[in-house]
């Protein structure tokens, strides 16, 4: 049960809140000119990483408004909070804690309790 | 006996404690040792810690509550309270499953999994309903009103134990720029300060004396909060932790106050102080009435002043037990004997020269090999050297393998363990987030270095001061253990057991016969053999379960790791968890203005999400639900009925591009609709399908008023809202809800016109000057009425939407003014009956999530000349244009006096008789379906798969019990199809 910074509200908790899923996943501007496909995946299709993402929050039983925040899904810390319509803030500026293969951080995640070598 | 005597009842036997005895220190000060049966094999079970990690003596409350399994080493005990022993019948002493043990040899790991396959039907009638009465410990509670609230704590630290080392953080943050809640699980602080006579002097006090000195100090300082009796179960993200406190300690429930407390605690830093577990060792019936941990006896000694037994013998395989040691003797009674693991040269000089001074016999480099004994300790067996065991009598064993830091907060945490090789044990690493351990639960087993500590450990605050404090030590602080998990058993045999998990009887053999079966990862093996799942979590024998498991695999143990641990660290009730959000008070009930009509007209009132709306209305007492909605839908065809739609959604929109918004949100094209005019609008979700239904009112082009379905008012809000917000931030225009700043009356019927006329004086009801689908505002009293000409029962009908404060007046006129004319009050259930004659579709009923206005046979309802709408792409997707979709459709049985049933499905087979011989087709199912007073027969709705090119063809509807009803495939509109009524 983590908080989350509210851009208008400041500081509340995670409750309060209704996750929106992918952010930047703009409407096609002419729906009618894009494939059955392209469609589709703009409809169903969302991404789903271990790590870094980007993501919508509406603060649902507050000020009802939309924004955007960049959470590390497997430690659940929201890194960073941003309105609607500012840009988005780079990647890199934020420390990827991504290093096997399959994207297992350093800590906080599944069956790692034991520290490993 | 005594006036400071409590009084209580066990296993209807009365006994005498003192004030602020648990259960467990009064059964004991009783020489009460048997106190339950274990789970599986029914064997007898004593006391066996002095704590929450009680494994054992777990006994139901008889009381308004009827609480099972509670800890008597936690409970305490009040004047008259009633206690009963579980899992046992007809008694403790005989109880009939100890055969259990006797077949015990079958019940080995895995048995669940491995059992009750067959033969068919035994298991619902056999198996399922024995394993039911049988299994559990002790019997559920009672239904009870919980009692129980929630409070909420902002903290810039939160220290869990006020101990030696809690109290001491605790202090030195007196006073300081710091929030500080200090949460003990006793009634008193001191934690370990208070179970041994470690230490002789704090400051030059009696350790009781400056923890009480202590104690003032911080509840003289504004910033330090204390909460006693308050237990931290969990530890989640954000430094977020439940604590659990328990109001009715040492007296019984107060039916007027809460009875537990759930603190939910936000921080900025978490000190763990919540100390260590004695963990016990394995061997041959390490289960018997007897034994019991050698930290926990001493424990009773200090707190409770209870010696469980004046000659126990002590197994040991670490320094510790020399405080108990010097316990007993110091009260004047001796240990029947001193057994050691360790060498002699490695046993600490104060304990051999107690031993020697005192004439304690030593058997060093020893182990216990098993005890034996009816319903308790006899005499245990002392294996000296590798094939020579001596007997010892005695009718107690304390037993000590070791200590473990108490990590399961600080793993919830998702900080990491490592494995110490000096305590054979887990200890905090490298906290997830800010997470302070201190004292023996960071691993620090030394009472000298917790000032240093503290110290270090809390430099990164600001304006606080270093800690100076004088500790005297009883002894040495010298720590010396020798590996030891188990003891192999002098023999073999079907029957000895060791016990590795207490609680679910999960034996040492156990664990190797998983191991061989394949289950060589710690996940599985916990499953496999449950050990470590009881309501202890295997607390005193977990890390035993991994020393033994990495011998066997032949690994290290911190390659083998631990399973995790999982909140609630110890039971919390569901009481607590639900708070004062029970009954009544679970969900809010939403009453329209008419509320207090409706009950005094013998409504029945359904729930349609937190609205009570009504279903139907008895004419008299005996009316049927069938009967009741015969008879107010025929009445509304025939006069007139009205319903209370209030609870409708209705949403205001406006602003400059209020137009181009709601041409976006609806399928339909409002641009030519003329303003105060109506139409019945369909909204569908991105993915082609109907989301909601409702009308559409144009005031101007730059503001309008919907409806909504009651259930999908605030999704269809949030859904505009997503889209103004984070589509189209650009366009002028804004919404808001104004469901309940209207109340809605829909009054429909060939009479309903009359009644208007009536009610409304000054409005042209007629058809020229009042046409269908367009609305007025009319002036009543004070304020303005809205009303709207439209019905959705196929007949003449109109819409009032009045302000609550003059709503209730208003109905009652309207039935002051409908006497001579039956008007008929009617309910959902009603309106359904109604709406299905006409085939006008249910949003939620008739659509699911999956259905196109195409599938409906609505096309009618695109606005064909539309660029785009929210679904409009969606509608020309592969799958929505294919052919063999289920479509909407009338359903007739071709046997009028045949009933169809809601959620039957639609066949093409008339025969159903068994044994089946291919897969039957299943072409869709019936939506709705109602008898028609005013058609006598059957109608129903369905989805049905190409349903449309079936139209006049004959089907089938599948029952219950396998027989099947035909039916005619008909188009959806059963009564006055043309709709003449409405529009006339």
């Amino acid at each position: 049960m983590f908080t989350i910074n509210c851009p208008y509200c400041g500081e509340r908790d995670q409750c309060e809140f209704s996750n929106g899923g992918e952010a930047h996943v703009a409407r096609p501007k002419d729906p009618d000119q894009v494939s059955d496909r392209e469609w589709s995946e703009y409809v169903f299709v969302r991404a789903n990483p271990k790590g870094i993402y980007y993501e919508r929050w509406v603060h649902t039983h507050g000020c009802k408004k939309w924004f955007n925040a960049v959470r590390n899904t497997s430690t659940d810390e929201i890194l960073k909070v941003y309105r609607l319509g500012e840009t988005p803030p780079a990647i890199k500026g934020f420390k990827n804690t991504l290093k096997s293969p399959s994207g297992e951080p350093e800590v906080g995640s599944g069956n790692f309790t034991v520290k490993k070598s | 006996m005594s006036e400071n005597k409590i009084y209580f009842k066990f296993d209807g036997k009365t006994y005498g404690g003192n004030k602020g005895d648990t259960i467990a220190a009064a059964l004991l000060r009783n020489n009460v040792k048997l106190v339950g049966r274990s789970f599986k094999y029914h064997r007898p079970r004593g006391i066996y810690t002095c704590g929450i990690e009680e494994p054992n003596a777990l006994f139901q409350i008889i009381n308004e509550h009827n609480e099972p399994n509670v800890r008597a080493t936690v409970k305490k005990i009040y004047e008259g309270m009633v206690v009963k022993s579980q899992n046992r019948w007809p008694s403790l002493k005989k109880d009939l499953g100890s055969i259990n043990n006797l077949l015990s040899p079958m019940f080995s790991a895995g048995f669940y999994y491995k059992t009750f396959m067959g033969p068919k039907g035994f298991w619902k009638n056999v198996y399922e309903p024995l394993i039911r009465r049988t299994a559990g410990l002790g019997k559920p509670p009672k239904e009870f009103k919980s009692k129980s609230i929630h409070l909420h704590h902002n903290v810039d630290i939160l220290i869990v134990g006020g101990g030696l080392s809690g109290l001491l953080a605790a202090k030195k943050l007196a006073g300081t720029q710091y929030d500080v809640l200090l949460v003990e699980r006793e009634n008193v602080l001191g934690g370990v300060l208070k179970n041994t006579k470690k230490i002789k002097s704090i400051n030059d006090q009696d350790s009781s004396d400056w923890i009480e000195k202590t104690q003032r100090l911080l509840e003289n300082s504004n910033n330090i909060k204390i909460l006693k009796n308050t237990m931290v179960t969990t530890y989640n993200f954000n430094n977020h932790l439940i604590a659990l406190e328990d109001k009715s300690v040492g007296k019984p429930q107060d039916n007027n106050k809460p009875e537990l407390v759930l603190h939910k605690i936000r921080t900025k830093h978490t000190v763990l102080a919540n100390g260590h577990i004695e963990r016990f060792v394995s061997f041959r019936n390490n289960d018997l009435p007897g034994v019991m941990l050698a930290a926990s006896f001493e424990k009773y000694i200090h707190r409770y002043g209870v010696v469980p037994d004046e000659n126990p013998v002590i197994f040991t395989n670490n320094s510790s037990t020399f405080g108990l040691v010097k316990s007993l003797v110091d009260l004047g009674h001796r240990p029947k004997a001193y057994v050691d693991a360790r060498d002699q040269k490695k046993i600490e000089k104060e304990t051999l020269n107690l031993l020697i001074k005192y004439n304690i016999p030593l058997y060093a480099k020893s182990e216990i090999e098993g005890c034996d004994g009816k319903n308790g300790i006899q005499k245990v067996s002392v294996r000296v050297k590798k094939n020579e065991i001596i007997k010892i009598k005695t009718s107690m064993l304390c037993v000590s393998g070791g200590f473990n830091p108490d990590i399961h907060l600080f793993t919830q945490s998702k900080g990491l363990i490592k494995w110490d090789d000096s305590f054979f044990t887990f200890r905090p690493d490298k906290p997830f987030q800010s997470t302070i351990t201190l004292g023996s639960v960071s691993g620090n087993f030394s009472y000298q270095k917790t000032v240093d500590e503290i110290n270090k450990k809390l430099s990164f605050l600001d304006g606080v001061n270093d800690l100076e404090l004088k500790l005297d030590i009883n002894g040495s602080e010298k720590f010396q253990i020798k590996e030891l998990w188990e003891t192999k058993h002098a023999k073999k045999s079907l029957w000895s057991k060791s016990f590795i998990d207490l609680q679910n009887d999960v034996t040492t053999k156990d664990l190797k016969q998983a191991v061989l079966e394949g289950f060589n990862r710690i996940e599985h093996l916990k499953r496999f053999t449950t050990n470590s799942m009881g309501t202890d979590q295997g607390k005193i024998s977990s890390v035993n379960a991994l020393g033994i498991v990495s011998k066997i695999l032949k690994k290290n143990i911190s390659e083998v790791g631990t399973t995790i641990y999982r909140p609630p660290y110890t039971p919390i009730s569901f009481g607590a968890i639900a708070g004062r959000s029970t009954y009544e008070f679970y969900d809010p009930e939403r009453k329209t203005p008419i509320h207090p009509w409706h009950i005094k007209n013998n409504v029945v009132f359904e729930d349609v999400g937190q609205w009570k709306r009504p279903w139907y209305f008895k004419k008299h007492n005996s009316e049927t639900m069938y009967e009741a909605v015969q008879r107010e839908s025929k009445q509304t065809r025939e006069s007139a009925g009205i319903l209370d739609g209030s609870t409708l959604g209705k949403i205001e929109i406006k602003g400059g591009d209020a137009l181009t918004f709601v041409n976006l949100m609806y399928t339909n094209s409002f641009t030519k609709m003329k303003p105060m005019s109506g139409r019945y609008g369909l909204m569908l979700g991105e993915d082609g399908m109907v989301k909601d239904d409702g009308i559409v009112c144009k005031i101007s082009d730059q503001h309008f008023i919907v409806t909504t379905t009651t259930g999908g008012a605030a999704n269809v809000l949030s859904h505009m809202e997503e889209y103004a917000q984070t589509e189209w931030p650009n366009m002028k225009v804004y919404m808001n809800s104004i469901t309940e700043q209207f109340s809605t009356f829909n009054i429909s019927g060939p009479k309903s016109r009359i009644i208007m006329g009536r009610v409304f004086t000054n409005v042209d009801f007629s058809n020229e000057k009042f046409p269908f689908m367009t609305f007025k505002f009319v002036d009543y009293l004070d304020a303005q009425v809205r009303i709207l000409r439209a019905s959705f029962t196929g007949e003449v009908g109109y819409e009032i939407y009045v302000p609550p404060k003059h709503a209730l007046k208003l109905w009652e006129r309207i039935f002051y003014f409908s006497k001579d004319v039956e008007l008929v009050p009617y309910g959902t259930e009603t309106m359904h009956l109604l709406r299905a004659e006409k085939g006008y579709i249910l949003v939620g009923q008739d659509t699911d999530g999956t259905v196109t206005p195409i599938d409906l046979n609505l096309n009618w309802m695109i606005g064909k000349k539309k660029k785009d709408f929210i679904g409009k792409r969606s509608l020309t997707r592969s799958d929505i244009i294919r052919g063999d979709r289920k479509q909407l459709v009338g359903l007739v049985p071709i046997n009028k006096t045949y009933g169809i049933e809601e959620g039957q499905q639609v066949i093409e087979e008339e025969d159903l008789s068994t044994p089946i011989k291919k897969p039957i087709k299943m072409l869709g199912h019936v939506t709705s379906s109602y008898f028609s007073p005013t058609l006598n027969q059957c109608v129903a709705m369905a989805l049905v798969k190409g349903g449309n090119r079936k139209i006049g063809s004959q089907l089938f509807v599948s029952t219950s019990n396998l027989n099947t009803i035909a039916v005619e495939v008909v188009t959806p509109n059963f009564v006055d199809p043309k709709n003449e009524r409405l529009t006339s």
